[in-house]
């Protein structure tokens, strides 16, 4: 334990340290992405009451932890892979997971300030007040790991590191317009919505909006439903992982 | 022995084998090498042994534990200087090496001393506080070489670890490779650089299509029989190919080159023949030599890995005309 500990640290400095020529311009590209997301979607309406505003930016953290997880994170880990780092990296010592962990650990510190900034942006831009919930540290850091797990299932589990960073494209176009997270999902199709009953990303932005205002939502189902996905995304990565060629 | 591989077999697409019934062995305390050309079979072994790929068949204990049941193990006691790059963009050459001393086990102390002996001794100064991002490919092999020495495995193995590296480093780094004897560590060294082999490895085996197709000391490898004298003419531009005389073991011919190899006998008409073949204009020079392993391997793997051999590389006990 006390040497996967030590490994993580290390392995955290590593990743720090990698990310760093692209870090602020990465930040500066998050809270750019978190500030147009909530002036912009009042383009989308002639009139916001508070109440909508609420709903639309507690959306905002699902969406910026699920573009972190289950886009950026691939698409990076793709080329990666194309370039043969991580026949370096796994000749390590270093137990599989543990590197995952690092690497995911960072990912979310790099969104975590465009998080933030989104939901002060909004409740001033749309004057309503937020009403935060201690639970909102295990929401963001279960939406944040379901994300990331998820994304490299996909990323190590694409036959071709290409497939996984086509899978993004499409992922994040379903997440933006087809997901429940800036709407409510009585407003899909029937249909859609029974998929979306099962998928974590309804049960994401729940997390986000029972820990973050005083929205009426079911937090024991959002908890099991993204646990249940985080359990998941967890198993497939770490069989991916260590699976040998 | 350290590291025993028995009768390994690999194949990624059915039928291909990538590795057909290779055994060999690393005794304590010796450079070997694994000779052969690009896409021999090389690399798949390595990856086997560090486990990032599983053999279809065959065996591989390090210790006497079976790593392919126990890969965990084979990363624990084996370093890896790779052929793919190391992911260092963001780092410092000292970062990095560092940081894999850490990684390693390591304490802070003596990774921090034997980080800085290596870029000293290797003359990597230069570039030890600068970011990678601008390092040229030779720098970050050696930054890669750095991060698999820092703290050795008992099995140190070296994927072309001199490929882009300046001639003087190169020399340089065969020194601290030398030196990893001295730490206790054995080194596993792969490459199609058949010169350097010669000069660096304490054994080796030569691997061709997947097989090893030699095995022993260079010494050993370079001694059969009645063909240890290399004898190598330059044709004259345009001239044709002469007609070899009986004496004449084997040739190859490269281009404008032919390497003989002869009995040490028949030194004496192969030189007449050579002086009678310079006064007809057919050839431009020869030089006689003892065979270098670069014929032996030349004979074995069937084809002239050409871009390996210096144009000028006369060997110093020859005789040049």
């Amino acid at each position: 334990m006390t040497q996967s500990l030590r490994s993580y640290v290390l392995m955290l400095k590593w990743q720090a340290l990698s990310k760093k020529p692209i870090l602020a311009l990465t930040l500066v590209v998050q809270v750019m992405i978190a500030a147009g997301f909530v002036f912009g979607l009042g383009f989308f309406y002639r009139e916001i009451t508070p109440d909508m505003a609420k709903f639309i930016t507690t959306g905002a953290p699902t969406i910026i932890l699920l573009t972190v997880g289950l886009v950026l994170v691939p698409q990076i880990v793709a080329m990666a892979r194309t370039e043969g780092t991580f026949d370096y990296i796994w000749s390590l010592p270093v137990p599989r997971m543990v590197y995952v962990a690092a690497d995911a650990t960072i990912w979310v510190l790099i969104a975590l300030p465009g998080l933030v900034l989104a939901l002060i942006i909004g409740a001033i831009r749309y004057n309503f007040g937020l009403e935060i919930s201690p639970l909102v540290v295990p929401a963001v850091l279960l939406i944040s790991a379901t994300g990331m797990f998820l994304g490299y299932s996909i990323a190590h589990g694409a036959p071709r590191p290409e497939m996984a960073n086509l899978a993004t494209q499409i992922i994040v176009f379903a997440i933006m317009l087809f997901s429940p997270v800036m709407y409510p999902i009585e407003q899909l199709p029937d249909w859609m919505a029974a998929i979306h009953r099962v998928l974590p990303v309804k049960y994401m932005a729940d997390l986000s909006r029972g820990t973050l205002t005083d929205m009426d939502v079911n937090l024991g189902l959002a908890f099991g439903v993204v646990g249940a996905w985080c359990l998941v995304g967890f198993i497939m990565t770490y069989a991916l992982v260590r699976r040998r060629r | 022995m350290v590291l025993e591989i028995d009768g390994l077999y690999k194949a990624y697409t059915k039928g291909i084998l990538v590795n057909d019934n290779i055994s060999l062995s690393l005794r304590q305390g010796e450079i070997f090498g694994l000779l052969g050309p690009n896409g021999a079979g090389k690399t798949t072994l390595v990856n086997q042994i560090i486990g990032l790929v599983k053999p279809d068949a065959g065996r591989i204990t390090l210790d006497g534990v079976d790593i392919i049941a126990k890969p965990g193990y084979a990363r624990q006691a084996c370093s890896l200087q790779a052929q793919t790059q190391v992911p260092i963009t963001g780092l410092t050459a000292r970062q990095a090496v560092e940081l894999v001393g850490r990684v390693r086990g390591g304490d802070a102390g003596s990774v921090r001393e034997r980080a800085s002996k290596l870029i000293d001794q290797l003359e990597m100064e230069e570039w030890a506080n600068k970011a990678a991002e601008s390092f040229s490919g030779g720098m970050r092999r050696l930054v890669a070489f750095c991060m698999a020495v820092v703290v050795p495995g008992r099995i140190v193995i070296l994927d072309e670890p001199t490929n882009d590296v300046d001639p003087l480093r190169r020399r340089l780094l065969w020194q601290q490779v030398r030196a990893l004897i001295g730490m206790g560590s054995t080194v596993l060294l792969v490459t199609h650089n058949v010169l350097e082999a010669e000069r660096a490895v304490d054994r080796l085996a030569i691997v061709n299509q997947g097989k090893v197709v030699g095995m022993g000391t260079p010494g050993s490898l370079k001694e059969n029989g009645d063909e240890n004298i290399r004898f190598e003419l330059v044709l004259e531009p345009r001239a044709e190919v002469p007609a070899i005389p009986e004496f004449i073991q084997s040739t190859v011919i490269t281009g404008r080159r032919l390497v003989n190899r002869l009995a040490e006998r028949e030194m004496a008409p192969a030189m007449q023949w050579a002086r009678s073949l310079k006064e007809e204009g057919v050839v431009e020079e020869f030089s006689i030599g003892p065979t270098t392993l670069e014929d032996v391997y030349v004979r074995m793997v069937g084809h002239a890995d050409t871009q390996e051999m210096p144009e000028n590389e006369v060997n110093n006990d020859s005789i040049a005309s």
